[in-house]
C-alpha cells in the first residue's frame, strides 16, 4: 500500500519537512486548529504524520481518542526547533514499565 | 481458605465429567496462553534493542536541521527560504506492509527515498545559500528517521496492548477459573462420596431391621 506522509506543526517544523520532500502540511497554531488538522489528515487517509512534541502534548486526549489501538494512521512526535521539550514523563517507558512490570534501564 | 465454588451446578456424575473436561481445556489453554505471554514478551524486547537510542538520533539530526535552517533563514530571510521550501517536488512515497507477530498485525514500513542531487530539489541555486542545501539533506535524512522510529514505537505500542490482554487472560485462567473449577470437582466429589457412605448405612440399617424382625 502506497501512502504518503503529512505535517503538522510550527511554520519553521513544516517549512523544514517541505525543504525535506513533504508536501502535504498543516501549520497550527491553536489547539483547534490542531484537531481540525488531525480530522482532515485522517480523511485524507494518510497514514504517516508527523506531529511536534509540543502540539501533540496539547491535543493528547484527542489523539487518543481518535488513534486508539488502530494500525494506522501512526502518529510520530517529534521536537520542534527549540529542541526536546524535557517531558518529565516518557510515554514508552511508562508504556514499558505498565507490560513488564519492572523498569528497563535504557 | 474457603475456595470458591461455582453457582449452579448439581453434585451428579454427569456434571463431575462435564466440569472434568472444561478443567482439562482450561489447562491446556492456560498453557497455551502462557507460551504466547512468553513469545510475545521475547519480541518485545528484540524490538526494545532496535528502538534503543533511536530517539536520540532522531533528536540529534533534526536538531542539527533546525540549526541549518536558523542560519538559511538568518541569511536569505524567512520569506525567500519558505519560497524555496514551497518549489521543492514531493519526494516522499512511503510503502506499507504489515507483518504478523503471535497474530499481531504491525506496519512495515519501506520508505524510498533516493539520494537527491541539488538539482532535483527544484529550487534556484542563485539566491539561495549553502545552508540551505544543508538543511535540505539534513530534514531528509531525519524524516528517514522518523519513519524507521515511527515504525518501531507503533510496534512496540501494539505488542504492549497484546501482552497485557493475553497476561490478563493468563491470569484469570490461572487463579480464578482453574481454582474455581477444582474447587467445584472437588466438591462434588465429597458430596457423591458422602452419598454413598449414606446409602451404605441404610443398607446395613435395613439388613439388620430385616434381621431383627426375623
Amino acid at each position: 500500500m502506497k501512502s504518503s506522509v503529512a505535517v503538522i506543526g510550527d511554520i519553521d517544523t513544516v517549512t523544514g519537512f517541505q525543504l525535506a520532500g513533504v508536501k502535504i502540511n498543516k501549520v497550527v497554531k491553536t489547539n483547534e486548529d490542531a484537531e481540525n488538522a488531525l480530522d482532515e489528515l485522517m480523511n485524507e487517509e494518510i497514514s504517516i504524520i508527523i506531529i511536534t512534541e509540543k502540539i501533540a502534548d496539547n491535543i493528547r486526549e484527542y489523539i487518543d481518542k481518535k488513534i486508539g489501538s488502530n494500525v494506522l494512521p501512526m502518529i510520530i512526535e517529534i521536537p520542534d526547533k527549540p529542541g526536546p521539550s524535557g517531558r518529565d514523563s516518557d510515554p514508552m517507558g511508562e508504556l514499558i514499565k505498565k507490560v513488564i512490570g519492572v523498569e528497563m534501564v535504557k | 481458605m474457603a475456595q470458591e465454588t461455582m453457582e449452579g451446578i448439581n453434585p451428579t456424575r454427569m456434571e463431575l465429567l462435564k466440569l472434568k473436561d472444561r478443567e482439562k481445556l482450561a489447562v491446556k489453554g492456560h498453557s497455551l496462553l502462557k507460551e504466547k505471554r512468553d513469545a510475545l514478551i521475547k519480541e518485545f524486547f528484540d524490538i526494545l534493542d532496535k528502538v534503543k537510542g533511536s530517539r536520540e538520533k532522531v533528536e540529534e539530526t533534526l536538531k542539527s536541521a533546525f540549526e541549518d535552517l536558523t542560519a538559511a533563514q538568518v541569511i536569505m530571510g524567512d520569506l525567500a527560504v519558505q519560497k524555496s521550501a514551497l518549489s521543492v517536488k514531493e519526494s516522499v512515497e512511503v510503502d506499507i506492509n504489515s507483518r504478523s507477530i503471535m497474530g499481531v498485525v504491525v506496519p512495515v514500513m519501506d520508505s524510498k527515498m533516493d539520494e537527491k542531487t541539488l538539482i532535483d530539489r527544484g529550487y534556484s541555486f542563485a539566491d539561495t545559500s549553502v545552508r540551505l542545501d544543508e538543511a535540505a539533506k539534513k530534514f531528509e535524512d531525519a524524516l528517514a528517521l522518523i519513519i524507521e522510529l515511527g515504525e518501531i514505537e507503533k510496534t512496540i505500542y501494539l505488542l504492549t496492548a497484546e501482552i497485557e490482554s493475553t497476561k490478563r487472560r493468563v491470569n484469570a485462567l490461572e487463579h480464578i477459573m482453574i481454582p474455581k473449577i477444582k474447587s467445584t470437582v472437588k466438591s462434588i466429589e465429597m458430596r457423591l462420596q458422602e452419598m454413598e457412605r449414606e446409602n451404605f448405612v441404610r443398607l446395613k440399617m435395613i439388613k439388620s431391621t430385616i434381621e431383627t424382625d426375623e
